[in-house]
């Protein structure tokens, strides 16, 4: 259905790529990824450890790939449940009555008035370190995006005389969404979506960073990076592990969101 | 040396020829008229020479302009100054976001370079000019189709291209602007060269010069137009002359009329906060053809759409007197191609419809044969096939719910005669036949007067 480009083929190449280390690293190395081993801190990637020991002498090989595991799939959560919100909020109000949209449009705006990234600070600051609340805050976010494009798409649309003449012959909405909305709304999600999912990489990360997200000893990209910070000098393979992922996971979202050149 | 030169161009669909290896040149000054069927091809040749073919389909051949050969891309330098093309769908053409006076400045000054102020006063001579003095204001959805149609036409000479390309240029016009047009298109061809594709014989009448006869992609006849009109040597061309609505059979003197079916009121309708035709008092009878004609903007589509209670009436009362289920009451698109959904095949919308409403399959097979339309062409979506062709799929559709009103507005404006006679008489046959009452918007007076019952006119 969807014909991509080269550069997202390599998108989705890099993503699939990341997404074989972080389900498969377990599978070639014994161990977990919380284990410490104070007799073996900060060594440098051997044939043990294959990318080395953080500062407590945990597998940084089986950590770095759950802190994949846990942006991915947070990244997958955010997106399927931003889409489907935001398309449904979208499509009802631009074919319900008036005041509904005039709802949904001061919601959008009173959302939009904070920053993404402040309004996820206070959810996270209810609930500190809990995955689920940080899923909540950042699907809260982005579903504006799907919500404004396919509201834009269907109002423009309603008026048509495509979607009129469906109704004549007496199709019910549910065809017309099938038939009509969708497919002009599908082709616009996928460069969201992909936007969306490395943005949710980055404020997770980021809320890391700032130790408002995931708790330790749960491994997370941003935690990560923040608790290496100190041992750069030391062990600067260690700081760089994270920091590459995360602009790897990054970089092959933003690859996949190009849209075919014209 | 000449402006145009074409060297066996043909063009094809991955291995399918659509059109035969054609050969033409147009010097400075002269007039081309290529006359065709629907589906023949004429629009594709255009695309070839402006160089802007869709993507699924390719050219061979040789193009020259101004006496130099040119690939593509080196043709898109010519684009609006050298030559330009008047599409065939105006809706498509024009900025949807953009009020009417506004592109046409836009043109003026981005296309022919001229000042702010030249480029205002130049838009608002032309607009005035083409009668839309009130209009310049309005977006493309706030016209009629007779109104953008203009303004396309406006634009595409705004450039003061050399060459202009017309395809279909009179589509939907009524009389007296269709020959407003063509004296347009006539004085700019003394500045340049013309090319007019039109299945309309009185368009080619008037226009004259040269002319080429398409059918099915194969060059039949080609000539001066005065001896291919009033001397046509292929049978083709002969029947195509025929057709004119002007030798059509008169219908039939059976006026017997089945009940009431839907009447008018002190009928007042308007688009926006503009009241378009007020006080209309009609009723329409069970297997009655009423025609409908007015000037291009006066509410011919609007009044449909309120008979048919998908736009509100500003005033008076619509009267339904059957009980008829909604589906039964149907409409024909002026624009077919904005009309279907391009998003599936067309045979998985007609399965759609049939599944719905369990029509009896058996049906579909002859009244395509009837309405012209081959098998193979449901499996190609709403993009893929010509505009013709898509109002008879439109057609089909409406005809196997079994109207009891259809409002055709325009079906057959993109209909080479000999299709249209044939469409036109099934539709008044289905009317007798099923008691339905078909309501026909026609800008052409003769299709109106050999097929209607009554004409109901309107005014602004």
């Amino acid at each position: 259905m969807l014909r991509l480009s080269f550069t997202q083929k390599s998108g989705l190449l890099i993503l699939a790529l990341l997404l074989a280390y972080a389900l498969g690293a377990p599978l070639l190395q014994s161990g977990d990824a919380t284990t410490q081993n104070l007799s073996q801190i900060l060594t440098a990637p051997n044939a043990d450890y294959w990318m080395g020991t953080d500062h407590f002498g945990r597998n940084m090989w089986l950590r770095l790939a759950e802190a994949l595991q846990l942006s991915l799939m947070m990244a997958a959560l955010c997106v399927l449940t931003s889409a489907l919100i935001g398309v449904t909020a979208g499509v009802l109000a631009a074919t319900r009555a008036p005041w509904f949209d005039r709802l949904m449009d001061g919601v959008v705006t009173m959302i939009l008035a904070l920053p993404g990234l402040v309004l996820v600070l206070i959810f996270a600051a209810i609930v500190p370190g809990s995955f689920w609340m940080l899923y909540v805050a950042i699907s809260l976010i982005q579903w504006i995006e799907y919500f404004r494009i396919s509201r834009a798409i269907t109002q423009r649309l309603t008026q048509s005389p495509a979607v009129q003449s469906s109704q004549l012959m007496g199709f019910g909405e549910w065809y017309i969404f099938r038939r009509h909305y969708w497919p002009a709304i599908a082709p616009q999600l996928f460069t969201i979506a992909a936007f969306g999912a490395a943005n949710a990489i980055l404020m997770m990360a980021s809320l890391g960073f700032v130790y408002v997200g995931i708790q330790p000893p749960l491994a997370e990209l941003g935690l990560m990076i923040v608790e290496h910070f100190s041992y750069y000098s030391d062990a600067p393979w260690l700081l760089a592990q994270p920091l590459i992922a995360l602009a790897l996971v990054v970089l092959a979202c933003q690859l996949m969101g190009r849209g075919k050149s014209l | 040396m000449s402006l145009i030169h074409i060297e066996n161009l043909s063009i094809y669909a991955g291995m399918i020829e659509l059109l035969a290896p054609i050969s033409l040149t147009v010097e400075k000054g002269e007039r081309l008229t290529i006359l065709g069927q629907t589906g023949s091809g004429k629009s594709l040749l255009a695309q070839a020479i402006m160089g802007n073919l869709p993507r699924s389909l390719h050219s061979q051949g040789q193009v020259s302009l101004f006496g130099r050969m040119v690939d593509n891309a080196e043709r898109q330098a010519f684009w609006g100054t050298q030559i330009s093309m008047l599409p065939q769908e105006p809706w498509n053409s024009l900025d949807p976001l953009m009020g009417a006076k506004q592109q046409l400045e836009q043109t003026y000054r981005m296309v022919a370079g001229e000042s702010p102020a030249e480029a205002r006063q130049q838009a608002a001579y032309t607009l005035a000019l083409q009668g839309l003095q009130d209009s310049g204001h309005k977006r493309v959805d706030q016209l009629s189709g007779g109104m953008a149609q203009r303004v396309a036409i406006a634009c595409a000479m705004a450039g003061g291209a050399q060459v202009l390309l017309a395809d279909e240029p009179t589509k939907g016009l009524d009389v007296s602007r269709r020959d407003q047009v063509v004296q347009q298109l006539l004085s700019q061809s003394e500045q340049g060269a013309l090319i007019t594709i039109t299945h309309d014989v009185a368009v080619a009448r008037q226009i004259g010069g040269r002319m080429m006869v398409i059918k099915s992609g194969e060059l039949v006849e080609q000539g001066q137009a005065n001896d291919i009109l009033t001397a046509p040597k292929h049978p083709f061309t002969q029947a195509l002359i025929e057709a004119d609505p002007k030798n059509w059979n008169e219908a039939e003197g059976d006026t017997r009329h089945g009940e009431a079916l839907i009447s008018a009121q002190d009928l007042t309708i308007g688009r926006g906060d503009t009241a378009l035709s007020k006080h209309l008092n009609f009723t329409l009878h069970q297997g009655e053809v009423v025609g409908v004609v007015g000037d291009s903007g006066c509410g011919k589509s609007t009044l449909g759409d309120t008979l048919l209670g998908v736009h509100n009436a500003m005033g008076g009362q619509v009267k339904r007197h059957s009980k008829a289920p909604r589906h039964q009451w149907q409409k024909l698109y002026q624009d077919p191609t904005a009309a279907v959904s391009p998003a599936v095949s067309l045979r998985t919308l007609l399965n759609d419809m049939v599944a719905l409403h369990k029509i009896d399959r058996s049906r579909i097979a002859p009244l395509m044969q009837q309405l012209g339309l081959a098998e193979d062409l449901l499996e190609r979506n709403s993009e893929g096939v010509s505009g013709g062709e898509l109002q008879r799929f439109c057609m089909l559709r409406a005809l196997l719910l079994n109207p009891v009103f259809l409002f055709a507005d325009e079906p057959t404006s993109r209909l080479d005669p000999i299709t249209q006679r044939e469409v036109s008489q099934l539709l008044v046959d289905v009317a007798k036949q099923n008691g339905c009452a078909v309501m026909l918007v026609s800008h052409d007076p003769d299709l109106i007067e050999k097929r209607c019952d009554r004409v109901i006119r309107l005014s602004a």
